[in-house]
């Protein structure tokens, strides 16, 4: 089974909701990106997404892209990912992690070749903002036949009939972006919010997550009967730089959304 | 996979899943749009009256003289606003409008783009908004200026390389923003479907025309067709009605910047490897990362990246031909046709110009070429004058 699945069955089990964190590899540097991810495995984050940094991130609001900025011009790329991905993995740390990633970076990587080391480092899922449901064909017929990786899927509050097609083969769960745009508006959801959340909700067989525009547990509260957990990503990336990466601030950060969330 | 997206294997929507639906209404409406006779009948209507087509095929008697075959100039430049670019956004706008849609957004590079856009929201009425590279909006000021006397609000970009490209990419998530009520007019060839084939649809006018006035002067089509290509607007208006008509050769002219082999070029085709970029999976300049690389030329309007997918899949179908100039021989042109035929083209049309002297060579007296000069120079004249100045241009 897959580890995105498998955990988020125990939650299920557990009647625990989900808390998810995005965090740019590379940023500062590898070294601290495997400590956060440790740190956050142990203070109780469900599932990690790490985010590819890309030249033209354009499903990302301000502060990721100049995350991404950041990291690339620290050397930060697909393959060194992937050793740190490995790293992480031979150090037995077992707490999924997703790959957030625009698709030009796994085209010139060659789409096979990507599947494959997946497979090997260990990458449970993919997010691919800019692959929506009808372009995925090559990538999903090569990741079929394994468990190992899975492309979640994306919904958005004007997605309507869409939704019970993007949702057939779904696995994992369904990433529902809280807003139209990019990451990182702050709080701000769509005014339709609640009625999405519901009718994903009512149609999904899988766990339905939260993300765009989230900072704290309070943020989700009114929708937190419907959906199965949240996403932080930007405001993440904000906590982390004002705290120098202190790996501790987000140990608590994580520990402290998640007893939040869960409350 | 969307079949009708795609150009062979080039094209597609590579979009944010809040966009898809809005891609579909779009490329809905402009198919009812384009098959309503009223509807063209406006579009043909402010081309004439308020764009001032068509425009003229002129014999460029002293340079087919020179060079030993007949050219003809498509005068591009002499449209309102002073380029082809406002074939395509009276086109766009009108279908925004037609669509219940109250303000337009449009990316900039050199600003001929936003200028036609700010030009056309004026005169229907909308509010509009223009994304430019701060890198640019320093060195196209005077466009800025323009923008703005024409009322459009133009937003600096200040992430990435600060040029065309980031322009687009904020462009493109302010559009997955607002799109309930906000229309993208795209400039180029380029994005998810149907902006290729809409921006190929309004721009066709170039060839259509083209085609009948060789015909009724020589009789016959021309052998060449040439025209450059950035993200390839002009060209693929140029060449939309001669596609078909294989005797007549296709050529597209890619900036060479500096020169291929110095990396510090704009040309997408040299190298092809494909890449998705703007919502679209066509050729691009990309590092070993996948990074995209910026694009170099002393013309700001060919400063792209990429290059529209129905051109990749010309040129790999080999319909078209696509080759490169460097900024000195696009500058040598464009001093030629100023000193020879009293024209000042954009230093993007100078690119074509340049070519059609290298492939004049091959030619006789009896061919001919219709070269599209897409637009004036008016524009370029600080760059020109820095150039010419020795002092090297703001690149």
């Amino acid at each position: 089974m897959n580890r995105i699945e498998t955990a988020l069955a125990v939650l299920q089990e557990k009647k625990e909701k989900a808390f998810i964190t995005y965090i740019t590899a590379g940023l500062p540097d590898y070294d601290k990106t495997k400590e956060l991810i440790c740190a956050q495995e142990k203070a109780g984050t469900d599932i990690i997404e790490l985010g590819i940094p890309f030249s033209d991130p354009v499903a990302d609001g301000p502060v990721i892209q100049a995350a991404s900025y950041d990291a690339i011009k620290n050397g930060a790329n697909l393959e060194k990912t992937f050793d740190c991905m490995r790293e992480l993995r031979a150090a037995q740390v077992e707490i999924p992690i997703v790959f957030m990633m625009y698709y030009n970076t796994v085209l010139h990587y060659g789409v096979e070749k990507f599947v494959s080391m997946c497979h090997t480092c260990g990458v449970d899922g993919l997010i691919i903002p800019d692959l929506p449901f009808e372009e995925q064909g090559e990538l999903a017929a090569l990741l079929e036949g394994s468990d190992d990786t899975i492309l979640i899927e994306l919904v958005s509050p004007v997605s309507g009939a869409r939704v019970p097609k993007i949702l057939e083969h779904a696995r994992g769960f369904v990433y529902c972006v809280s807003s139209m745009g990019v990451t990182g508006q702050e709080g701000s959801f769509h005014r339709e919010v609640i009625n999405y959340l519901t009718s994903v909700k009512s149609v999904s067989k899988i766990p339905v997550m939260m993300g765009f525009g989230i900072r704290t547990a309070e943020d989700v509260r009114p929708m937190k009967d419907i959906i199965d957990g949240a996403i932080v990503g930007s405001h993440f990336i904000n906590l982390m730089r004002d705290s120098d990466f202190s790996a501790e601030a987000a140990a608590d950060y994580c520990s402290t959304f998640k007893k939040e969330l869960n409350f | 996979m969307n079949e009708k997206a795609y150009y062979g294997q080039f094209g597609g929507q590579y979009v944010s899943e809040s966009l898809m639906n809005t891609l579909d209404e779009l490329d809905a409406a402009f198919e009812e749009a384009i098959r309503d006779p009223k509807f063209m009948e406006q579009y043909h209507y402010y081309l004439k009256q308020y764009v001032g087509r068509e425009t003229p095929l002129y014999f460029a008697e002293r340079l087919s003289e020179k060079y030993g075959t007949k050219i003809y100039l498509k005068r591009e430049d002499l449209n309102h606003t002073g380029a082809h670019k406002i074939n395509n956004v009276i086109g766009q706008i009108l279908l925004a409008r037609r669509m219940g849609k109250t303000r337009v957004i449009a990316e900039t590079g050199a600003g001929q783009h936003g200028v036609a856009t700010a030009t056309g929201a004026a005169l229907f009425n909308m509010e509009c908004t223009v994304y430019m590279g701060k890198e640019d909006i320093e060195r196209q000021k005077l466009n800025v200026m323009r923008m703005e006397m024409l009322g459009a609000k133009v937003v600096s970009v200040e992430s990435g390389s600060n040029t065309l490209k980031d322009a687009t990419n904020e462009a493109i998530r302010t559009w997955a923003k607002t799109a309930e009520d906000t229309f993208y007019v795209i400039g180029s060839a380029v994005g998810p479907y149907p902006y290729p084939k809409m921006v190929k649809e309004f721009q066709s006018v170039i060839s259509r025309e083209a085609k009948r006035q060789h015909l009724e002067v020589e009789g016959k089509n021309p052998d060449v067709v040439m025209a450059c290509v950035g993200g390839g607007s002009n060209s693929i208006g140029m060449f939309a009605d001669f596609i078909d008509e294989k005797d007549v050769e296709l050529i597209g002219v890619e900036a060479a910047g500096l020169g291929i082999e110095t990396g510090k070029h704009a040309s997408a085709m040299a190298l092809g490897e494909p890449g998705v970029l703007h919502g679209m999976k066509s050729y691009l300049l990309q590092d070993t990362d996948g990074n995209i690389q910026l694009a170099h030329s002393i013309s700001a309007g060919l400063d792209y990246p990429g290059v529209g997918p129905e051109h990749a899949y010309l040129r790999d179908t080999g319909r078209a031909k696509y080759v490169a100039i460097t900024d000195t021989e696009a500058m040598d042109a464009l001093m030629e046709l100023c000193k020879l035929e009293g024209i000042i083209p954009a230093i993007e049309s100078a690119h074509a110009v340049a070519y059609a002297f290298k492939k004049a060579k091959e030619m006789t007296r009896d061919q001919s070429m219709i070269i599209c000069l897409s637009g004036r120079g008016d524009k370029d004249v600080n760059t020109i004058s820095d150039y010419l100045a020795g002092k090297g241009y703001l690149n």
